[in-house]
């Protein structure tokens, strides 16, 4: 009877003894007693192999002394979960989406950034999106004519496309739509379709959607887009001359940001821009004279839209022209300045009741509010406690806001911005449009048309101008209500 | 090689002399010219053994100045010799009187410490030989030095016959691990063999093994090399390399970097501003997949990590098993063949710890484990061969994924080693009518592998039989690139024995031939350093040419392995890498990053680094995702910090892009290879010898990153693996007569090339004071920095045993 010595893991048996009249198993069972490994999950190596459990020991010539080599837990095998990890790549496109953490980009079908980026700031407002599922209502109106609807329709597709995919989508349905509505985007220039300005495609896509959706059925006779672009205004006509005084009301979906040698930031511009003087036939003089125009806020809505009106005519080159002067936007912005006393005393309590909150959030210290006033570094360092707030805010607001509970929620005239469209080069119908838009989850990501980055807040507000870097074109500013 | 300047290398004499030397040589040379034209040869023989016999004259005369000019004479007639030996020997006319000539010059020189001139006419006149005679022990080290260092720039047999006079020599003078050095560089196993039987000192001979070693070859000694039993075994312990993973942990525990690493430790997310990943709150395959490799690459041989061995007891569930099923599909290959990775070169734990993988059900974890048994054995021989045992029966099961991981960690394991059975396990795989094609490539590389550098016929026929058998379309699938690189490897170093199969190869379809060719030169002049197979490597990349051909690849890469040899070389390589970059076609520029990080491997230099930093942004995805691979390639294991940002910015960059990503990370886990302290270099014993089974596995994974996508992107990602055959540790690791370690200080600097340099010259700059263990970089050198003790190797890098030196005495 040979004995040998057995090596397992970092221990060494030595005299084992082998009864070779047996079969290795009986030696197996051996080490068993020794090690705890069960003789089936023992491997125990000789030259040439393992150690079968039914091998004659004459064969493999066991040397007295020899090492054998044992391998072998007692450790619990392996099983494979019961139910396995769901693999990202494994998800269907639709759900990858929630995972990717923002919607699909557009390609650009030549020259079309101006559409793909007005797209992609339309995008981010959810009610949109909502009226627009619920569209054709069951009963459409004969207002609206079969390009409107069709437009409206591929908007709706569209919409529905970039929420479902997170590969670029190509708007081929809507573009072709668009040109048929409004044929002047189909410019051609060189054989090329041109260039267009961002603003008019906005201004003419948020007029069609404001017709198509309009829903006769609807009691309050004020229809969605309305509800949630438009602006009225109540504008004082004086005529210096004569002393006379009229009052007007209007409705617009934007507020325009005048631009000139004094205006550093949009509140300036946007003081400058609901000011104008217009020349008419004065009753009382009998000819024509300058009155002034003095316009405030009589109404707000949701989503407060603001143009800086970047690009003039310049008669002598024949072209619309740029102005790359900077101004600073705010990433909270108050149009309290801008309200009609009327609204001003409308605004006063939900105003509070905002105050009273962030002043509980923030420790109760009062914090004074002026963003209107503030300069940009000021703006950055705000970022980061608005950026708290807001986080707040849009989980109140993230449930699709019904009519319903809508009339429980009060508008305050403090307004985030959500979304910002830029133009980059040096006329409206050459360079690029680009959209950057506030994600649900609070992320910017720049839609460069089929390439969505991530891009940091701080940045957002770096797109002023003054330069020759993407500027802010048109800037949409969500507004922040309270409960009532 | 060009004699130096006289002026320049004089080694006698002051300055003051000079003057009158320059002024006096010049005016003998027209003289000489004219005899030469007037007189026939014998004549001009006459006269040149006068001048000699004057030279001597004055050499010896007790003026200084005279001395001087005789000795710059000397030279000057040296050159003419030369130039007469040539002359002679197209005429075939006599040279026994330029011989006796020969004979004074050398002596003369070598007496007058000018070995390099002596060594110069001796070349020049063929015939080394007569060296023997004149080296002494004063200048036998400068000799050989030059002997040695020369060799790399001289053609056909020539280098062969001068590093055979140098070990000549160093036997000679009993300078045993410098002899067994070239030994190794020759691959003579009778010269081997021969410094072990010459050598008595039982500790030397421990040190040899420790050489044998790390160079990674299989050597078995017998009893006229070692009689005692007990003692051959100590030894043949050492050479099968059971020492290296306690001295690795030693380094680690020293150094203090025991703790194991997780991915996201080196990914550094935090130090990445503003562009946080999207989601992630769903596992991505991929990317776990990149984890695990990041995970094995970064605690490789350190036995502990924070994803796969972590103990089971931690929840109920076990949560290493929860790793392992984060991976899919052929990615659980891969993760259980991480823990071979992690417990390298300790076969005894590591075993252990894989046996549960192997009572699976699932078909990739038991390829996974199998191939772990290959990792963990690699490098390692041990003499109950548990991985021949363990793999061996399952070369032949059903499932592809399963024979795979088994013929792939057989070639692991035995790399090297021309196992017999091995062979007659694998070969009647390639014949196989029924083995897919993944299967039959694998089972080439291992094939190649396991006899690589080895020429034999056997195995190169089964190859050459397998590839005939492919069918067209086979032929063009990415992975039967692996075929040609298996007969490749059979040739690895060996210069002209490729030329038969090289004929063969020719008889190829069409479609692989010229693949076949690029990749059977590229590999049998691979570590040569010779300058026409590059120029042939570059002809073939000039050509442009018809869509569908891809054997430009293997050509640059060629340039690589060949010019890879000494500095120069590959100081030219790249800059004519760079030409090829801006002239050459697509697949040209997909192979430069590759070639560039193997001229660089573990060797970051910052041009090299910059050059793939920009390529890493190329517009073409696959040269973007080659030169990522190349950039954690060149920083493998030394922890660069600038690599180790650029692949942070590019992590950031390509956060969208899943493959590319996937690139990132695993260039991430190899930049902190082992934590750092791992290196990839061939190269090793002060950049003399390379280990053939390491540039194999380079090789390897090079030639499927030409296919990245297919292969390394696809579901073959195991191939990684292959650079466990290239991991060594870069450590410089001291230990007593009792091999215990022994912590002595000793100086690290930069390497200087004191080749040809008069007296004792410093041979390292920039030193800093370490004690041992110590890390080594590329191009590092150490020496003692203490008298007490004596290395018992002139090379301090691995494991070195170290005397006490006698004639020490501490002074106070």
């Amino acid at each position: 009877m040979p004995t040998v010595s057995v090596k397992w893991q970092k221990e060494l048996f030595s005299n084992v003894e082998i009864d070779t009249s047996q079969s290795p198993y009986v030696f197996k069972c051996q080490l068993y007693d020794l090690t705890g490994v069960p003789p089936e999950r023992q491997k125990i190596m000789v030259k040439g192999g393992l150690l079968k459990d039914d091998a004659d020991w004459s064969t493999l010539g066991v040397k007295e002394g020899q090492k054998f080599m044992m391998m072998g837990t007692a450790d619990e095998i392996v099983k494979a979960p019961e139910k396995g990890p769901v693999f990202a790549e494994d998800i269907p496109e639709e759900e990858q989406v929630i995972h990717v953490g923002h919607s699909a980009g557009l390609f650009n079908l030549g020259n079309t950034c101006y559409m793909n980026s007005t797209v992609q700031c339309l995008h981010s407002v959810p009610e949109l999106k909502s009226a627009l599922i619920k569209y054709p209502p069951p009963v459409r109106s004969n207002e609206v004519d079969q390009t409107s609807h069709l437009l409206t329709v591929a908007t709706r597709d569209l919409f529905n496309d970039l929420d479902k995919n997170v590969k670029p989508v190509a708007p081929m349905r809507f573009l072709t739509e668009l040109r048929k509505k409004y044929p002047q985007f189909a410019q051609l220039h060189n054989g090329v379709y041109m260039q267009q300005d961002a603003e008019e495609c906005w201004t003419q896509l948020i007029y069609t959607l404001s017709q198509s959706l309009k829903s006769p059925s609807s009691s309050e006779g004020l229809d969605t887009v309305k509800r949630l672009f438009g602006i009225d205004l109540v504008s004082r006509v004086h005529c210096p001359e004569s002393g006379e005084e009229s009052t007007e009301t209007e409705s617009v979906y934007s507020l325009k940001c005048h631009i000139s040698q004094e205006v550093n930031h949009l509140h300036e511009g946007l003081k400058h821009g609901l000011k104008s003087e217009l020349e008419k036939a004065s009753p009382s003089l009998g000819r024509s004279a300058l009155y002034l125009k003095d316009s405030r806020i009589n109404d707000l809505p949701r989503y407060l839209t603001v143009q800086f009106v970047r690009f003039f005519w310049k008669r002598e080159s024949n072209q619309k022209a740029k102005i790359l002067r900077k101004v600073d936007y705010p990433l909270e912005l108050d149009v309290y300045d801008f309200c009609s006393d009327d609204l001003r005393k409308r605004l006063e309590v939900p105003r509070r009741i905002l105050r009273d909150e962030e002043g509980k959030k923030l420790g109760l210290k009062t914090r004074e509010k002026n963003s209107g006033s503030s300069s940009t570094d000021n703006d950055v360092k705000m970022a980061e406690a608005e950026a708290s707030s807001n986080r707040s805010g849009d989980l109140s607001k993230s449930e699709p806001v019904e009519d319903a509970p809508e009339k429980e929620k009060a508008l305050t005239g403090i307004y985030d911005l959500v979304a910002v469209l830029t133009h980059k080069g040096r006329s409206a119908d050459s360079g690029h449009y680009v959209a950057w838009v506030k994600q649900e989850n609070g992320k910017w990501i720049q839609f460069d048309d089929d390439n969505p980055i991530p891009q940091r807040e701080e940045d957002i507000t770096r797109l002023s101008g003054g330069g020759d870097w993407h500027m802010a074109y048109i800037c949409m500013y969500k507004a922040r209500d309270v409960p009532m | 090689m060009a004699p130096a300047d006289p002026n320049s290398t004089g080694s006698t004499g002051g300055g003051a002399t000079r003057d009158q030397a320059s002024v006096k040589v010049p005016s003998k040379d027209p003289k000489k010219k004219d005899e030469k034209k007037d007189e026939d040869l014998s004549e001009e023989d006459l006269a040149l053994k006068q001048q000699l016999e004057l030279y001597v004259e004055r050499v010896q005369d007790s003026d200084p100045g005279l001395q001087k000019t005789a000795l710059e004479s000397m030279r000057n007639l040296a050159g003419e010799i030369a130039q007469e030996y040539a002359k002679r020997q197209t005429e075939e006319a006599i040279i026994d009187d330029l011989m006796e000539l020969v004979g004074q010059i050398v002596a003369f020189h070598m007496k007058h410490n000018a070995e390099p001139e002596a060594v110069d006419l001796l070349m020049e006149v063929e015939d080394l030989d007569l060296l023997v005679e004149h080296v002494d022990n004063a200048n036998y080290k400068r000799t050989c030095l030059y002997l040695t260092s020369s060799a790399k720039y001289l053609p056909g047999p020539d280098d062969m016959l001068v590093l055979d006079i140098a070990y000549t020599i160093y036997m000679k003078f009993e300078e045993f691990p410098r002899a067994l050095q070239i030994a190794l560089y020759l691959d003579n196993m009778q010269y081997v063999k021969q410094v072990f039987t010459s050598c008595n000192d039982p500790q030397k001979k421990r040190q040899f093994c420790f050489i044998l070693a790390r160079h990674g070859i299989t050597f078995e000694l017998d009893e006229d090399m070692c009689s005692e039993d007990d003692e051959r075994e100590g030894l043949q312990e050492i050479i099968n390399n059971i020492k290296v993973n306690e001295g690795y942990l030693t380094l680690a525990r020293d150094i203090e970097v025991m703790e194991p690493k997780s991915p996201e430790d080196i990914y550094k997310a935090h130090l990445l501003d503003g562009r946080a990943s999207g989601g992630g709150s769903v596992d991505s395959a991929r990317q776990n997949l990149a984890a695990t490799f990041v995970n094995a690459f970064v605690n490789a041989g350190f036995g502990q990590d924070k994803l796969m061995t972590v103990p089971s007891e931690a929840s109920s569930s076990g949560s290493s098993t929860s790793w392992l099923f984060k991976n899919k599909e052929h990615g659980k290959a891969s993760a259980a063949a991480s823990l071979g990775m992690i417990l390298l070169w300790d076969v005894d734990s590591g075993l252990a710890q894989l046996d549960k993988y192997f009572h699976s059900t699932d078909m990739h974890v038991i390829a996974g484990a199998l191939l772990g048994v290959g990792i963990v054995n690699c490098g390692i021989k041990n003499e109950c061969d548990p991985a021949l045992a363990l793999l061996s029966e399952y070369v032949d099961k059903e499932d592809s994924s399963i024979r795979i991981g088994a013929i792939m960690g057989l070639g692991l394991a035995y790399a090297g080693s021309q196992d017999e059975q091995i062979r007659s396990k694998l070969t009647p795989i390639l014949g196989d009518a029924k083995a897919s094609l993944d299967v039959i490539a694998f089972t080439a590389i291992s094939l190649g592998l396991v006899y690589v550098g080895s020429c034999n016929e056997d195995v190169a026929q089964a190859i050459i039989f397998a590839l005939m058998d492919r069918s067209e379309s086979e032929l063009g699938e990415p992975l039967t690139r692996l075929l040609p690189l298996g007969l490749g490897l059979l040739y690895l170093g060996k210069q002209e024995s490729v030329e038969a199969t090289a004929e063969v190869s020719k008889t190829f379809d069409e479609k692989i031939r010229k693949y076949c060719d690029m990749t059977l030169l590229s590999c049998a002049y691979a570590g040569t350093g010779n300058v026409l197979k590059v120029q042939h490597f570059l002809g073939q990349c000039a050509q442009h040419l018809e869509k569908g051909e891809t054997y430009q690849g293997p050509a640059v890469l060629g340039i690589a392995m060949v010019a890879m040899a000494e500095e120069l070389g590959v100081e030219m390589a790249i800059r004519s890498l760079e030409h090829l970059l801006q002239y050459g076609e697509q697949n040209i520029r997909r192979a430069v990053p590759l070639a560039l990080g193997l001229l660089c491997i573990s060797n970051p230099k910052v041009n090299v680094m910059d050059t793939l930093s920009r390529l890493s942004h190329d517009a073409d995805t696959e040269v973007a995702m080659a030169a990522i691979v190349s950039l954690g390639l060149i920083g493998a294991g030394t922890n660069n910090a600038r690599i180790a940002g650029m692949l942070r910015n590019l992590s950031s960059y390509y956060y969208k892009d899943a493959s590319l990503l996937f690139c990132v990370r695993i260039a991430q886990g190899l930049v902190h290879l082992g934590k750092g302290l791992l290196t990839l270099a061939p190269y090793h014993s002060e950049r003399f010898l390379l280990s053939p089974t390491a540039l194999a596995g380079l090789v390897t994974l090079l030639h499927a990153c030409l296919d990245m996508k297919a292969i390394i992107l696809g579901k073959y990602h195991y191939v990684l693996y292959f650079l466990v055959l290239a991991m060594q540790p870069r450590m410089l690791m001291t230990v007593d007569e009792n091999l215990k370690p022994l912590s002595v200080p000793v100086r690290v600097g930069q390497a200087v090339d004191v080749v040809g340099q008069a007296g004792r010259p410093k041979t390292i700059t920039g030193f800093q004071t370490h004690s041992t263990p110590v890390l080594l970089s590329a191009g590092d050198r150490a020496e003692l920095a203490t008298e007490k003790y004596v290395p018992l190797s002139p090379i301090l890098e691995g494991f070195v045993i170290l005397k006490e030196n006698p004639e020490y005495r501490e002074d106070h």
